[in-house]
């Protein structure tokens, strides 16, 4: 099947999909407030998820601290919102909360990203992991201003199916956003500083305020989800705040969709969520999600390090193995000849072992 | 004749070892200039100096009437140095067109234009170059589909998207095939004698340096040993002792330097 079948299949999904969550509220029994309260805390993970790819997939900084920005936008909006927090007794209204705790996330995304996004690879991974752990225990320990980690209560005012209807428009806008992105020159730079930091920066692309760019529109992104999460859950304390388990839900969910691509983490974590439930529901399996999601998550980065977007292009990596083999590959077939025929071609292969090199992709530009 | 780069003194020291020290070197608008040495003299490391790649210790770096020795890379970029590498550095991921629409004066950008899609008159600058280097077939497949030779051409057409005043090529032929060795020494000259733009090259290839460079540099244990026209150069007795003495072994072992 050629690329524009299948962008007609994503599109046509992506549209049965929004309808469907669209009218989800009036379906009844079907769209109770506790369905809508779980449908919307997907929203909030496909939303982290796209904000974690746009440093994670598309500038290649893999982020292990990444729930720090929901974990600090999830408590600014509970200081602000709930009377137990000494310094800050006035209870806030929720759009200036909420938009508080966007800034000042961003804020600190910036402040921490002019330190971490100056390493490399698994040193900023690393970095990263540190500051969840530090943010987290400042927290616990910030005294009078946090109520001293014993946890703070907003109180309950929710229309659950206009929270829902206003976080799916949210998603779905960051969706628009980090499809516009891609396409800018903006977007461009962050895909060259992933494929070669130093080429880019010779090419006259200021890495560093890039990165950093990108950084804190990650983390407002982030911190204003957990603003929104930290409303509808009406209590917070520094261990449902500052939870590991949201960046790993992003890095997975995006790892199984497709790294660095716009629709990848939206897919992946739906996928991962459809599997939750459908194994949750067994009561002697409570937990077998977990050990099934890990080993899907090995078996991607194996066998599907594009993701599911891979698949669907047709990259996958035992696949591209025997294609090379049976050389049945019509794409494979006519780039080789292509070079062959080419005035200027020669047969020199700079990088023989470059794991890229075994997952070719022949359809152009990557989404 | 305008000057267009100068570096005077320039010292860079790894730990215990002076990689380069105290290098004097200039190129003037137009000219070409070309700088050889054995393996492990320093080239590359002079090239990572002038571009920024990599700090100075000591000395000092004029860019077209600006002192770039404390700037950036991209800054540098900016105000008309460009270079390409000895290992490449194309985007893989990204096409031809891609690639060279990345590689456009960003100097010029605001960063609320970074926000918009390249223009119009980028795309037809690549389009221009892609065509020039005999790329155009080429133009819409992914750069890790492309040979060794063609990105080293896709590299020297990046490297020409920003209108640069100087060009740096570290090793630009390493790897090509003959043939297209011809064809790319052929773009370098029509570059140089129709847009004027300079070059400064580290080449191993001497008929290659022979054929195109108006001047020569020879660089041995990180210090200048000679300078002057390729014919005297060939013939300077230090040069033939540090450079050429051991022949049998230059140019295979490369790839390390």
């Amino acid at each position: 099947m050629n690329k524009s079948v299948f962008k007609t299949i994503g599109l046509v999904s992506a549209a049965l999909l929004v309808a469907m969550l669209f009218f989800l509220p009036m379906l009844g029994h079907y769209g109770n407030d506790s369905t809508l309260f779980t449908v919307t805390l997907l929203l909030a993970s496909v939303g982290t998820a796209i904000s974690w790819n746009l440093t994670g997939g598309f500038t290649g900084y893999v982020d292990f601290g990444h729930a720090v920005w929901w974990g600090i936008g999830a408590y600014t909006t509970g200081v602000l919102m709930s009377n137990e927090s000494e310094w800050i007794p006035q209870q806030w209204p929720l759009v200036p909360a909420l938009i508080v705790s966007m800034f000042f996330t961003a804020l600190v995304a910036n402040l921490v990203g002019r330190l971490t996004m100056r390493l490399s690879g698994p040193y900023f991974s690393i970095a990263m992991l540190g500051f969840f752990v530090f943010f987290r225990e400042v927290v616990r320990v910030a005294g009078p201003l946090t109520n001293r980690g014993i946890g703070l209560t907003i109180k309950p005012v929710i229309n659950r199916p206009l929270w829902y209807y206003i976080t799916l428009i949210f998603v779905l806008f960051l969706v628009y956003l980090s499809w516009w992105l891609r396409r800018t020159r903006f977007g461009a730079s962050l895909i060259a500083i992933r494929e070669d930091e130093i080429g880019a920066e010779m090419r006259g692309i200021d890495t560093t305020r890039n990165k950093v760019m990108v950084f804190t529109l990650s983390g407002a992104i982030t911190g204003l989800l957990g603003g929104m999460w930290a409303y509808q859950n009406t209590f917070l304390d520094p261990d449902i705040a500052f939870v590991e388990v949201r960046t790993i839900d992003a890095v997975m969910g995006t790892m199984l969709g497709g790294l660095g691509t716009v629709a990848g983490p939206i897919i992946g974590m739906v996928f991962l969520f459809v599997l939750r439930e459908l194994l949750w529901t067994q009561e002697s399996l409570l937990q077998t999600h977990l050990i099934v999601q890990g080993l899907l998550l090995g078996a991607v980065v194996l066998y599907l390090p594009k993701g599911l977007m891979g698949l669907v292009r047709g990259e996958v990596a035992f696949l591209d193995r025997f294609r090379e083999r049976s050389s049945t590959f019509d794409g494979m077939e006519s780039a080789v000849l292509e070079a062959q025929e080419s005035p200027i071609s020669d047969s020199e292969d700079e990088h023989p072992h470059d794991p890229v090199a075994l997952h070719p992709t022949w359809d152009g530009r990557t989404s | 004749m305008t000057r267009v780069l100068e570096a005077s003194g320039i010292v860079r020291r790894f730990g215990g070892l002076t990689a380069v020290g105290g290098v004097d070197i200039h190129v003037d608008a137009g000219e070409m200039v070309g700088l050889i040495g054995p393996n492990g003299s320093g080239k590359t490391t002079l090239f990572d100096c002038l571009s920024r790649v990599q700090t100075i210790d000591e000395g000092h770096i004029v860019l077209n009437g600006t002192d770039i020795s404390k700037m950036q890379p991209h800054q540098v970029a900016h105000i008309g140095l460009s270079r390409t590498f000895q290992v490449l550095r194309v985007y893989r991921e990204l096409t031809v067109l891609e690639n060279m629409e990345l590689s456009v004066q960003w100097g010029d950008i605001s960063l609320l234009s970074s926000f918009r899609k390249p223009t119009k008159e980028t795309t037809e600058r690549a389009d221009r170059l892609i065509d020039f280097l005999l790329l155009s077939r080429l133009r819409d497949q992914q750069a890790s589909s492309l040979s060794g030779g063609q990105r080293r051409l896709l590299e020297l057409g990046m490297a020409l998207m920003s209108e640069p005043s100087i060009v740096l090529l570290d090793e630009a032929m390493s790897g090509v095939n003959p043939s297209l060795v011809e064809q790319i020494k052929d773009r370098i000259r029509i570059l140089n004698q129709e847009q004027g733009v300079s070059f400064l090259l580290v080449e191993h290839d001497i008929r290659f340096v022979k054929d195109l460079c108006d001047r020569v540099v020879v660089l041995n244990y990180g210090e200048k040993l000679a300078e002057g026209a390729p014919d005297e150069i060939m013939e300077n007795e230090a040069v033939i002792e540090a450079y050429f003495g051991d022949d049998g072994t230059e140019g295979a072992g490369d790839a390390g330097n």
